[in-house]
């Protein structure tokens, strides 16, 4: 089908122009919604940066020297394996070690130039059976005094805190944020219903000459598009925004030390901003959708 | 070029608009559609465009029947007939020119089509100083001559028209006649329905009367009543 792109461009403009003030409501909404959803993530991925190793039941973590020879890591590994109140043991070698650590300091350039891979302690990561603090306590403590251990530590409390509060947070604002898509969602659709009234004489003498179904419904779909990813825009510029602020916030606060790991890396937030527009198109491509396909009819 | 076959429709189980029709009419032919108000005239051509479907019966366009058309082929099966109403259906925000161009524009014709064929037709029906005018500044009869440019404008192999002068003094309806008369002559059938008995009677064309739904009357080189 011959579909002339000026027409369609010109036929989308005025249909924007025409119902500003419902568009714009359309777009707020989007952009609302879009920002908390966003928001949220990006918490979770920051708290979830910052706790990565403790997820899983990790309850302590016991630290080798970086000087440890292959003997004494092959002696507590064994030893950690042996013992019936550990259910899961995972080792992290210099390199991962290094990895993570250039990750949770990625605030503190210097820091990380300072140190080199060697110099990373490699670690045994512990889920014990219990969930018992005393027992979890008294099980890392055994492993404090043996050959070639630097240091063993627990989970804080905050740690799991942090985890509880975020995993709370989040659902809640996804849930406001759900709530906000589906408004959005059915305010695109009566928008595009409006500009279908609008302009049901042009409608009729399309369809009178022979004009293709998708020739008609294109220009509106096209709308609804553009008020998802208008809002996707806004919502993007949005998170950039408080994840700018919370960052500059940290790192001006030294009390904070907690925070030091959270870091959102440029892939979780390319990650993050494809969602939101992808989200942004599914909403403007849903609404108008619905639109054109109950109230279009030949 | 137009063929109906016991065609009968019935508007949601109410009595017949049209009952078992039966009609062939060949290319270049010029029908009017007479018949008391209610008497099944628009139906009939609302038939002929896809936009009622007959309750019983089959239709045949250019040789298709387009009953079994599907949905997508409708479109293309308007693009042959154009279609002229009592109330013009020009859309007020356009231009003379804009409106003819509308329909050229909406089924994907380029531009430089449009820029040639637009001028062409509007110097047919005699509007060529009206061009940048809107609806609303012209009288009946021009409004009239902008939606017959419109839809002939695609030069379509079969003209429709509903009532075209019914809202047209008679001087002004005469003008409107002759327009379709010389599209006729190009080779293009036209089914008009009227009550315009001056009209019928002087043209001395192929009449269909219809009384209730059904075809009472059909006769080359007829009359009125
Ligand atoms: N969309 C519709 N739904 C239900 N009934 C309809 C519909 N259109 C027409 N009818 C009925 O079908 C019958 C024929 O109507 P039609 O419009 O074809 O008559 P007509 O000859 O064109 O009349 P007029 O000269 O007043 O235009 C009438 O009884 C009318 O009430
Ligand atoms: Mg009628």
């Amino acid at each position: 089908m011959a579909m002339n792109i000026r027409y369609v461009a010109r036929e989308t403009g005025t249909n924007l122009r025409r119902n500003f003030s419902l568009t714009l409501a359309s777009v707020v909404t989007v952009a609302v919604s879009l920002t908390l959803f966003g928001a949220a993530l990006v918490f979770a991925q920051g708290v979830g940066n910052m706790t990565a190793r403790w997820k899983g039941g990790i309850e302590f973590i016991v630290f080798m020297q970086p000087s440890a020879t292959q003997e004494q890591l092959d002696s507590v590994q064994r030893a950690l394996e042996d013992n019936p109140e550990v259910t899961q043991v995972s080792y992290v070698d210099k390199p991962a070690a290094y990895e993570e650590f250039k990750q949770l300091f990625a605030r503190s350039k210097d820091m990380v130039e300072a140190v080199d891979e060697n110099a990373m302690p490699p670690s045994f990561r512990v889920a014990p059976a219990t969930s018992d603090a005393d027992v979890i306590q008294a099980l890392g403590q055994a492993f404090q005094k043996k050959a070639g251990v630097r240091e063993v530590v627990f989970a804080f409390e905050t740690v799991r805190t942090m985890q509880r509060i975020t995993r709370i947070a989040s659902i809640v604002i996804v849930g406001v944020a759900v709530f906000l898509l589906v408004a959005a969602v059915l305010l695109i659709l009566n928008t595009i219903r409006m500009a279908m009234f609008a302009r049901r004489r042009e409608i009729e003498v399309m369809k009178l000459v022979g004009a293709t179904n998708w020739f008609i419904r294109v220009p509106f779909m096209i709308e609804g598009l553009v008020h998802g990813i208008v809002g996707a825009a806004v919502a993007i510029v949005g998170v950039q925004g408080l994840n700018w602020a919370f960052d500059r916030g940290l790192s001006n606060n030294r009390d904070l030390k907690i925070f030091q790991g959270f870091v959102i890396s440029g892939s979780q937030m390319s990650f993050t901003t494809l969602l939101l527009v992808g989200l942004g198109c599914l909403i403007g491509a849903l609404g108008s959708g619905i639109a054109v396909s109950r109230f279009l009819d030949v | 070029m137009i063929k109906l076959e016991n065609v009968t429709k019935i508007y949601k189980g109410e009595v017949p608009a049209l009952r078992d029709a039966n009609v062939n009419i060949d290319k270049g032919e010029f029908v009017f559609l007479v018949g008391a108000s209610g008497s099944g005239k628009s139906t009939f051509i609302r038939l002929l465009n896809k936009e009622e479907e007959p309750t019983q019966g089959r239709i045949f366009v250019a040789g298709k029947d387009i009953g079994a058309l599907n949905g997508w082929k409708v479109p293309y099966l308007r693009r042959n007939i154009g279609y002229v109403f009592q109330d013009f259906k020009l859309l007020p925000t356009k231009t003379v020119f804009e409106n003819v161009a509308f329909a050229l524009e909406v089924i994907g014709r380029p531009s430089h089509v449009i820029k040639s064929q637009v001028p062409a037709i509007l110097e047919l029906v005699g509007l060529t100083k009206k061009v940048d005018s809107f609806p609303g500044e012209l009288s009946g009869g021009e409004q009239q001559r902008v939606s017959v440019a419109r839809a002939f404008v695609n030069r379509p192999l079969i003209l429709l028209a509903d009532e075209p002068t019914g809202n047209l003094d008679p001087a002004t309806s005469v003008g409107i006649m002759r327009l379709l008369d010389r599209i006729n002559r190009t080779g293009t059938t036209v089914v008009m329905a009227t009550h315009d008995r001056g009209i019928v009677d002087t043209m001395r064309r192929r009449v269909i009367e219809l009384d209730k739904g059904h075809i009472v009357r059909d006769q080359s080189r007829g009359v009125y009543e």
